[in-house]
């Protein structure tokens, strides 16, 4: 009965979908003109110097959604970790690999640390940037927490590298505000030369910031799945 | 028949499709995994169609690195930074709630919405 | 002039500074939190008289209005910004004597995410910012709502967050079509071009934000979560979720349909829903025996009348709705932080467990009955003086449209009545008990040694005493309150446009 109800919901608003938005073209056909979009990417190189038009977007024209962004990650990962604190089913789950595994997953490590971190480097010039960047570091940990309970990572120190990267983005952020600009997240530091790593002001340093977090928040998470790898007894900060 | 198949109305289908498949989950299913499930791949469906607001025909990545290319050969950035703030607030909401849903199994010892007093609706 | 932005601000840093602060200093982040919210209160305070004159605009990042963010300090956004940080600041004294396990750390650092996200939503004037802050919100009001992580919590939790994801589901599919149309974010450039859209999609844009946000905000089909979700969370985080969470949500769709989509065709439909959402939350409300249940359907209830006010379409409804919710957050903090401690000291959610709790705890039980019969509406307290200005505002309209609302309206109070009176009266004469129906493991029925129950720490009875000012003297600043809702009326009525903000 109730499938048969959600069917009939599920039938009717797809109809109502496909009849008001599935006419709508996209913007081929010059909708767009007037749109922020055309004039962010006219504006770009001459506004923010990154090369990247997405990157501006995400680190300055919309870096405030950005900020609310790793809020949002910040606080899953402190969801997951009240919540799972003390699970002792989540413990069994995790028992130790083979020798070859380990091994490989120690030897795999520092490269995928070494392309997260070129990854977030690399992000107002290339696709990519702190979230992906971030999210590759996380990986590596994840890797050798799968593979390996010796590892005792401390849950201290991925909150506090949190901490700091987030506080890192808010200071940037006031620097904008009591600089010329006067505006929060202004970008206050030079243009520098066009399509080179020491360019486009405060948005490298901010998406650092953020593959910071990201990988920190990412890597808490997944410790707060595999509890115990994360030293067991190690009441964090509390 | 061959002007049915536009980019639109693959991007229409793809994404309303995902929505209304990842809807009927959430409505009817009665397991918590699914149902997480079901809204993740709702999720995927709004995202869909949220990055595909950008596209413009023709066009291509708005990065600047190759010399050469003009802003007005470019697609919408604001779509692709609107979708990735989505991706990222998706991911935090999955992965919440697949944490609730683990320590309420392993409270209830069940994944049956309907055998789990409070989650009648 | 302190910069309107420091309100999103400080909150949302304190709440990133408190892991490292717990290195050091174990049980610092109470004493941080109160501070942040103590510094938003006087920022606030500071802003209110500019922003009556002329709303502040604040650009990010220093693009100019439609290509960056950027937030509308109004006097919506300054008086709600204020309510939210008032009623955080006293729950915050509150929490350090009701919250005391080894998680107090992660508590503060949500409760100042929760005030961080609900002060967004009111300022911004980015609809994709306004969904940002709209996630920050509900996840933490999700984690919060689990902090026990009991049974109930943990249900109610998951409850909530399947309802509100497909809420905002519905609220992204919204902001994708807006996008495609329009080619903009910014709120007043959307009320600009929005007439110019065809009929259909105004609608479905309307359609879409009103249920994606009217899940937060408990508009009736949508509310099943709320009962639940208020009941398990900690009282101090109820008192939160009612006194301010549903309201924001409420005020801000309003203020969307009203000055961005100038949607006046759906208020008739929402005076409607409004009506249907007071009658199911106080019906229900008068079955219920938990207690923190009874305030829950009550809010709904609340809710329900705040909606059918501000869908009244005209300026004295919107004011008079605006004072409803300044009554209903200081009565519903009140009910909700009291009957914290009843639980505490009795062990018991049913409220016929509590006959003549009120010779133990004076303070506490006069506070609540006197919250409750200012939302009943009893004069002189603020409650009837905002019922009054709801029921003349309908019928100003003159039509028996509203005059038949209206009369629901009444029974719904009749209703209110019952149960409220029904409460205070086990409060201070008993009732004789019925010792059958156990409502929860912890609810020893008849079995409460009433002697042993002591009154609530000071840290609990100073804000209640605070919030109680408000709703027993509120009516000698009734002209200057009036003043108040009297220009967020005007604010929200007002079409945005692009031109104005410069």
């Amino acid at each position: 009965m109730r499938r048969f109800f959600s069917l009939i919901l599920i039938i009717g608003f797809g109809f109502y979908l496909v009849t008001v938005i599935g006419r709508i073209p996209f913007a081929a056909t010059g909708e767009a003109k007037g749109s922020v979009g055309v004039q962010i990417v006219n504006d770009t190189v001459n506004d923010t110097g990154a090369a990247n038009a997405v990157t501006s977007v995400v680190v300055l024209y919309r870096g405030f959604d950005t900020l609310g962004e790793v809020t949002v990650l910040f606080l899953a990962a402190l969801g997951m970790s009240l919540l799972l604190k003390g699970t002792e089913e989540v413990k069994a789950r995790v028992f130790d690999e083979s020798f070859i595994l380990k091994t490989g997953s120690y030897l795999l490590f520092p490269f995928i640390v070494l392309f997260g971190l070129y990854i977030i480097v690399h992000g107002h010039l290339t696709p990519g940037g702190g979230f992906p960047g971030g999210v590759v570091i996380a990986t590596a940990f994840f890797i050798i927490v799968m593979t390996s309970e010796m590892v005792r990572l401390r849950e201290n120190l991925v909150s506090i590298l949190e901490s700091l990267a987030g506080l890192t983005f808010i200071a940037l952020g006031i620097a904008g505000l009591l600089g010329t600009k006067n505006s929060f997240l202004a970008n206050f530091m030079g243009k520098g030369v066009f399509n080179t790593i020491l360019s486009a002001g405060i948005i490298p340093f901010i998406y650092a910031a953020i593959g910071i977090k990201v990988g920190s928040e990412l890597t808490g998470a997944v410790g707060s799945m595999f509890l115990s790898p994360f030293g067991k007894q190690e009441e964090a900060g509390e | 028949m061959s002007n049915l198949i536009t980019i639109e109305n693959i991007v229409y289908l793809a994404s309303f499709g995902l929505i209304l498949i990842g809807l009927f989950i959430v409505f009817s299913d009665k397991n918590l995994v699914k149902l997480v499930i079901g809204l993740d791949i709702a999720e995927t469906g709004v995202n869909i169609l949220l990055v595909s607001t950008g596209y413009i025909q023709g066009k291509t990545a708005p990065i600047f690195s190759r010399t050469g290319l003009k802003a007005s050969q470019m697609v919408d950035p604001v779509p692709q930074a609107l979708v990735l703030t989505a991706i990222v607030i998706g991911f935090g909401v999955t992965a919440l709630a697949l944490a609730l849903v683990v320590r309420l199994y392993q409270k209830t010892g069940t994944l049956d919405v309907s055998e789990i007093r409070g989650l009648k609706w | 002039m302190v910069n309107p932005i420091l309100l999103i601000i400080i909150p949302l840093a304190t709440a990133f500074f408190i892991p490292l602060l717990a290195i050091v200093w174990k049980n610092g982040s109470r004493y941080l939190a109160l501070l942040a919210a103590l510094a938003n209160v006087l920022i606030g305070i500071k802003l209110l008289p500019y922003v009556l004159e002329k709303p502040i605009h604040v650009t990010i990042a220093g693009f100019k209005a439609p290509i960056g963010i950027d937030l509308l300090a109004g006097p919506l956004g300054i008086v709600f910004s204020l309510i939210i940080s008032i009623t955080g600041f006293l729950v915050l004294i509150y929490s350090i004597g009701y919250i005391r396990d080894e998680s107090i750390n992660k508590y503060y650092t949500l409760f100042l995410l929760l005030l961080t996200g609900s002060t967004g939503m009111v300022l911004t004037n980015d609809i994709f910012n306004l969904f940002v802050f709209f996630e920050i919100l509900c996840i933490s009001s999700y984690i919060l709502v689990a902090y026990n992580r009991d049974e109930h919590g943990l249900e109610a939790a998951i409850k909530y967050l399947v309802l509100g994801s497909v809420g905002s589901l519905l609220f992204l599919i919204a902001i994708a079509i807006i996008y495609l149309k329009l080619g903009t974010l910014n709120m007043a450039d959307i009320s600009d071009k929005f007439d110019a859209l065809g009929g259909s999609y105004r609608m479905m844009v309307v359609v879409l934000i009103l249920s994606g946000l009217g899940v937060e905000a408990a508009i009736f089909p949508l509310n099943s979560w709320l009962p639940d979700a208020h009941s398990s969370a900690p009282s101090s985080i109820s008192a939160l979720l009612s006194g301010f969470v549903i309201e924001v949500a409420l005020i801000v769709v309003m203020k969307l349909v009203y000055s961005v989509f100038h949607a006046m065709q759906v208020l008739n439909a929402l005076a409607v829903v409004g009506v249907i959402t007071l009658l199911v939350g106080e019906f229900a409300a008068f079955r219920q025996e938990n207690i923190k249940r009874v305030l829950a359907y009550s809010s709904i209830g609340q809710v329900g009348l705040i909606l059918l006010a501000l869908s009244i379409n005209s300026k004295a409804g919107i004011s008079a709705a605006v004072l409803q919710i300044i009554n209903h957050t200081a009565s519903k903090s009140i009910l909700f932080l009291v009957s914290g401690y009843f639980i505490l000291k009795t062990g018991s959610y049913r409220y016929s467990d509590y006959s003549g709790i009120a010779k133990r705890m004076p303070v506490s039980s006069l506070l609540f009955v006197l919250a409750a019969l200012s939302l009943i509406g009893v004069p002189p307290f603020l409650g009837f003086f905002s019922k009054l200005q709801i029921v003349m505002a309908a019928a100003a309209r003159g039509s028996t449209f509203y005059v038949s609302l209206v009369s629901l309206v009444l029974l719904g109070t009749i209703v209110e009545g019952a149960y409220f009176l029904r409460i205070a009266q086990v409060l201070y004469f008993g009732r004789q008990q019925d010792t059958d129906s156990g409502w929860l493991e912890t609810g020893n029925a008849a079995g409460i040694d009433m002697e042993s129950v002591g009154n609530a720490p000071v840290s609990a009875v100073i804000p209640v005493l605070l919030l109680g000012i408000v709703v027993v003297f509120g009516f000698l600043f009734l002209t200057n309150l009036n003043g108040v809702t009297g220009s967020i009326a005007g604010e929200i009525t007002r079409a945005l446009s692009l031109a104005s903000l410069f």
